[in-house]
């Protein structure tokens, strides 16, 4: 069970008009996980070589992962759980199939190397930061929210045979600069307080 | 084992690729405009501009990445 509170709201996740209580057992997080279903579907196409197939299960990811917050506001059921749990699906689907795609030849290996180095980087600060603050907490970063959809994209451009080293080698530079701007908020600047 | 033909699938990557790209520039540069007077002394307002200039570069790269995809660049 998680309590929502000011903490969050300062923090920039998880908005909550008042203390209460949100069980993690709601329609959004189900929402959430039931993008890892989509995970099985990607590999079974890239496997078999099957450009579009792999390309409409990452669109259907995506999709997914902009359907839960819809579904976390009309059912009111945000939560800061909800939204660590939807930075980790991120991280796990696009993870996985940025690894698919280099493991068989669809996209470049040096820069998927370096993002998923990125990624764990930035995981790493996220798990200092919540611990700054002292309990479950999304940290906000409206950069990073940016560049996760272009996340999404970079396995759609290898799935769809698009610019793929263009793409690819652009997104380094861009997730670097992000990442050491966020370093600043999670590790140094002070951490919002209750209210 | 396909969906589309392969002159429809090139078509839908550049149109689902280009129009987002486009939309997300030109939002995000609607959004800057509109933050324009907002107080840079909050964290909050700063992380919200720098995500605003973040989203119009991926635009920006998202349109340049579907002419160089269409031969145009």
């Amino acid at each position: 069970m998680v309590v929502t509170s000011a903490v969050d709201e300062a923090a920039g996740s998880a908005p909550a008009p008042t203390s209460r209580v949100v069980s993690p057992w709601n329609p959004a997080n189900a929402v959430t996980a039931s993008r890892f279903l989509t995970l099985p579907l990607l590999f079974w196409a890239v496997d078999h070589g099957y450009r579009q197939w792999a390309t409409l299960f990452i669109i259907i990811c995506g999709l997914l992962d902009k359907l839960d917050g819809l579904v976390a506001r009309i059912f009111n059921c945000r939560s800061a759980f909800g939204e660590l749990f939807d930075a980790l699906t991120d991280a796990a689907c696009y993870g996985f199939g940025l690894i698919v795609c280099a493991a068989y030849g669809w996209a470049p290996v040096v820069p998927v190397v370096l993002v998923i180095a990125l990624g764990v980087a930035n995981v790493l600060m996220r798990a200092v930061y919540t611990r700054r603050v002292g309990r479950a907490v999304n940290y906000k970063s409206y950069a990073m929210e940016r560049i996760v959809a272009y996340t999404g994209y970079l396995i759609g451009f290898a799935t769809g045979n698009m610019e793929v080293d263009f793409f690819y080698w652009c997104f380094v530079p861009l997730l670097t600069v992000i990442l050491i701007h966020d370093a600043k908020r999670m590790l140094i600047d002070p951490v919002p307080r209750a209210a | 084992m396909n969906i589309l033909s392969d002159h429809a699938f090139h078509w839908f990557l550049m149109i689902v690729t280009g129009g987002f790209a486009g939309a997300w520039f030109v939002y995000d540069l609607w959004s800057l405009w509109r933050s324009r007077n907002a107080d840079r002394s909050d964290p909050i307002v700063r992380d919200r501009q720098f995500g605003y200039v973040v989203g119009m570069t991926i635009g920006v790269l998202g349109v340049i990445g579907v002419l160089k995809f269409h031969g145009v660049l």
